[in-house]
């Protein structure tokens, strides 16, 4: 039966769980918006990353950098929409 | 067809890896189409028209709820590909179904949610806000409904054919996906959610 | 009888009377023609199911000089319209749609499908490939970007064009403003055709990071392939915002909601935005290809290899990525603030560097080269000047405080033809001259070609070196009339003189295809223009499994290795080989996707359903399908080689 529970599965599972919690402090506790954004793009950003290694095995074989390129390029594209979009819609405007 | 024995089977034929790595290319188009639904949201959020706001509308339990079952199912079907690399059809067979049923649960929070959002005056034609709002959450709820569906069918293609290099490259395909619509829930979590009812 | 009304024309005329009764007789003779000939199972085995790469590639080639002339017929009744001021041939209403239809039709239905052609045919053949990663997928991206093009194609008539522009801009396109079924038309058929070009990129992306020949390292592709491979990564990363946008704006025209509306707390600048998140990379994706197909011109004819390979390689790496970062500079007057203009206005001067970086390669490649003036050769040679003035005046609208002057003017549209006929359409049409041995077994005639090159440029300058000047001098674009006080008259003939030229250009096109057909040699060699690349290492025609033995690669020029070093490509016996099977369901499922978007565009819930099912249930189909492909007997390749040598 354990063999059917790997330890890093687990840990990773356990570890998803708590980053949750964290970010529902921003819910619970009376914090500044600029220290509640810190801690969701901090803890949003580790819980993708874990997904990503623990769970997709995303640097198991030999296309390893190829699938990170990707991942990375769409990241980067991505933080460059959505900022660019806000500074020249909301920020800005 | 060449059969590679020093790889996961569900590597192990070219056509195989092929796939994989065409899916994650997929989720890399996934990123961005997420990204756009976001870049809309936060630009539409504050312009709520006559309509409620976020912090009047969201409520944390059901999307508590909706978190712990999605961050749960997808560590079972990463438990179920485990499984499934040890060889183990019947136990993965069995995460597998639990990933889904967690995933039909998802959708019932959701639609829950919607029920609620609409009774509560909050429509898609309501605000910017509320298009907004219900079409990103929308887009993830229908990326779920699919995975669904395409879950199913692998389940039904194992239990006919057992674990081949074509049925357990499809499965962890499938994980591929299901892992990352939990990642787009993260996200949806921390920046709709949690942002808006800080 | 209320029923059919809706699918009437808003705005009927002769013109769309004539163009009724031309669809409706074309396919009456294309039917009559199949059946009198017996043509219907050779159509449908051979071209609706296929999954070869090479007749895919053609039919992406048939559809694009099909738009072609559709986006050219728009083009000469535009520029008709304005050759005189206070011209009556058509009206606001039909100029609208007619400037509309015009860019759509060109950019994604001619300009895309012709980098489609030559992706497919050319790269798996450049790195000695037998089909693409999905072959099958392929079919469907095919099949999905044609019904998307048909089905935009009859709006004009039935139900009426689209007329908000290309880039259909709210509040315009919206229902308040624009009432007909035109811009839903421009939601789903674009949607539809989008769909196949993500498909598109992904197969290729993966068909080049995996299936090249052995030895052929990512530094060692040939530089369209490079290009090709560019192209598709920021296809991949930019369409799947369109398909976000033009979902939204199809749940803005027929389900209420208020992203782009006016009120409600809409915002229709945010249309803009997104759509040029999309369409600034979207023009880097047309000329990447282009200037990869220039880069195997240019080497092949100047007989040397390309000056900087590796900075040409970098250049369009940081291009891709720049590409992502310069959109706002098409909404320069929009409001923002001078902080966001002057960001936007320094990484759009920016991008002009890694693109000079290759003009100079290309000419350092010239340098010392023996030049051979092939028609190929002149469209290239033909292309950097002509393409270098159309980037200088793209740095001049860069600059964002100088844009309040030139915004919206002829100055522009001058600005961007500029770039786009010498950068893509020259490119397009020096790789048809180029490629149309390898395809078909004879050369296109070099006279014709020569002359319409020459032709299309002499029209090409004269019809668009007015309109800078009649832009600066203050006509805005799209206005369907201008007054005879206005002064632009004489600007504006000269440039329907020399749209007639051009119009001219492109018969020539079509009656060199003819006379070529009928009277030029076929006798040619595998190799007819003494090129470097491994497309022309295997048999003219090819084979449909490319190459008998995949090649051995040592360097980025493998096949003039092989001609002047003696390297030896094709080492080894044969093998058998394991080719996909013919499938029709990217057909039929691409045909219920027409009908899905047709029933779409008019609101018809029921039929919207079930084809929505149908296009499910063949999804399903495909899960459940155990397909292992074919495999070709060493008997039948040396029968297939043996023919081809003796031929």
């Amino acid at each position: 039966m354990s063999q059917l529970f790997p330890m890093k599965q687990v840990l990773g599972f356990v570890f998803s769980l708590l980053l949750t919690t964290v970010a529902l402090a921003v819910y619970f506790l009376d914090m500044s918006f600029a220290a509640g954004m810190t801690i969701l793009l901090v803890t949003a950003f580790i819980q993708a990353g874990l997904q990503l290694v623990v769970f997709m095995h995303a640097g198991e074989t030999k296309d390893k950098s190829a699938i990170y390129t990707n991942v990375f390029y769409g990241l980067i594209i991505a933080l460059v929409t959505v900022f660019g979009t806000l500074l020249a819609m909301v920020w800005d405007m | 067809m060449k059969i590679d024995n020093s790889l996961p089977l569900e590597y192990s034929t070219e056509e195989n890896s092929l796939k994989i790595l065409g899916f994650w290319i997929f989720l890399g188009a996934e990123i961005m189409l997420f990204a756009t639904l976001f870049a809309t949201y936060f630009t539409l959020e504050n312009r709520t028209g006559s309509g409620p706001t976020g912090a009047e509308i969201f409520q944390i339990t059901p999307v508590l709820f909706e978190t712990i079952i999605l961050l749960t199912s997808s560590f079972t079907v990463g438990l179920g590909i485990h499984a499934m690399r040890i060889g183990k059809q019947k136990a993965m067979v069995t995460f597998f179904s639990i990933t889904l049923l967690l995933g039909l649960a998802f959708l019932g929070v959701e639609i829950f949610e919607f029920v609620t959002y609409v009774h509560e005056g909050a429509g898609i034609q309501t605000s910017a806000f509320t298009s907004a709002l219900l079409t990103t959450l929308g887009t993830h709820g229908a990326h779920v409904t699919l995975g669904f569906f395409w879950g199913l069918f692998i389940i039904l293609q194992i239990k006919k054919r057992g674990l081949t290099p074509q049925t357990t490259n499809k499965a962890f395909i499938f994980s591929l996906y299901w892992h990352f619509l939990d990642v787009v829930w993260i996200f949806i979590f921390s920046f709709i959610y949690l942002k808006g009812m800080m | 009888m209320d029923f059919f009304d809706r699918f009437a024309v808003p705005h009927p005329s002769l013109a769309i009377y004539a163009s009724m009764a031309a669809i409706g007789l074309t396919i009456i003779a294309v039917i009559a023609g199949l059946t009198y000939f017996k043509k219907w199972g050779y159509l449908w085995r051979e071209w609706l199911t296929t999954v070869d790469h090479k007749r895919i590639g053609i039919m992406y080639l048939l559809s694009a000089l099909l738009m072609l002339f559709r986006g050219g017929v728009d083009a000469i009744m535009m520029r008709a319209q304005l050759a005189v001021p206070e011209n009556t041939l058509l009206d606001a209403q039909h100029y609208n749609e007619i400037f509309t239809t015009h860019g759509i039709v060109m950019i994604l239905f001619m300009a895309m499908p012709f980098i489609m052609f030559f992706m497919n045919f050319v790269v798996p053949l450049q790195i000695g490939a037998r089909d693409v990663a999905f072959p099958r997928l392929n079919a469907l991206s095919f099949w999905l970007f044609f019904m998307g093009a048909m089905l935009f194609n009859i709006s004009f008539v039935v139900g009426g064009s689209p007329d908000a522009g290309w880039t259909s801009y709210f509040p315009l396109a919206g229902t308040e403003f624009s009432e007909s079924v035109g811009n839903n038309y421009y939601m789903i058929a674009i949607q539809i055709a989008g769909i196949g070009t993500l498909m598109t990129g992904i197969n290729f992306i993966t068909t080049i990071l995996k299936m090249r020949a052995p030895g052929m390292t990512l530094m060692k592709m040939p530089m369209f392939t490079w290009s090709a491979l560019i192209a598709n990564v920021i296809i991949v990363f930019a369409f799947p915002v369109l398909a976000v946008l033009l979902a939204m704006g199809t749940l803005d025209r027929q389900f209420g909601t208020n992203f782009f509306t006016m009120d409600n707390g809409g915002m229709d600048m945010l249309w803009a935005n997104i759509f040029w998140v999309w369409g600034h990379p979207e023009v880097y994706i047309l000329i990447l290809p282009a200037f990869g197909i220039y880069s195997e011109v240019i080497s092949t004819f100047a007989r040397r290899n390309l000056y900087g390979y590796k900075s040409m390689v970098g250049s369009m790496v940081i291009i891709s990525l720049l590409s992502f970062l310069v959109w706002a500079h098409h909404f320069f007057t929009m409001g923002q603030g001078a902080f966001t203009n002057s960001i936007f206005s320094i990484t759009t001067m920016a991008i002009a560097v890694p693109t000079g970086v290759k003009i100079f390669n290309w000419l350092l490649t010239l340098r010392k080269g023996k030049i051979v003036f092939t028609t190929p050769m002149l469209y290239s040679m033909l292309f950097i000047p002509l393409f270098t003035l159309g980037g200088v005046t793209g740095v001049m609208l860069a600059m964002s405080a100088a844009d309040y002057q030139y915004h919206n003017t002829m100055f522009l549209v001058a600005h961007f033809h500029n770039v786009i006929i010498p950068g893509v359409v020259y490119a397009m049409l020096a790789g048809l001259h180029y490629y149309w041995p390898k395809m078909f077994g004879f050369m296109l005639n070099e006279k014709i070609g020569k002359w319409t090159a020459w032709l299309l440029s002499i029209g090409f300058i004269l019809a668009f070196m007015p309109m800078y000047v009649s832009g600066l001098d203050g006509q805005a674009r799209r206005m369907y009339t201008y007054s005879e006080a206005a002064g632009f008259g004489l600007m504006n003939m000269i440039s329907f003189v020399g749209a007639a030229i051009m119009a001219i250009g492109f018969v020539l096109i079509v009656y060199n295809i003819y006379y070529s057909t009928r009277y030029e040699s076929r006798d040619i060699s595998n190799d007819p223009w003494d090129a470097r690349t491994l497309e022309w290492s295997t048999h003219t025609p090819v084979p449909e499994y490319n190459f008998a033995i995949l090649p051995d690669v040592r360097s980025n020029e493998a096949l003039w290795d092989a001609k002047k070093n003696g390297h030896v490509l094709f080492k080894g016996e044969y093998q058998k080989i394991h080719m996909p099977n013919n499938s029709g369901i990217p057909f039929i499922m691409s045909c219920i996707f027409f009908v899905w978007g047709f029933s779409f565009v008019f609101s018809l819930w029921i039929p919207v359903i079930l084809t929505t099912i149908g296009i499910f249930v063949c999804m399903a189909l495909r899960s459940f399908e155990q397909d292992h492909g074919r495999y070709i007997s060493v008997k039948e390749i040396e029968e297939t080689e043996t023919n081809l040598r003796g031929a």
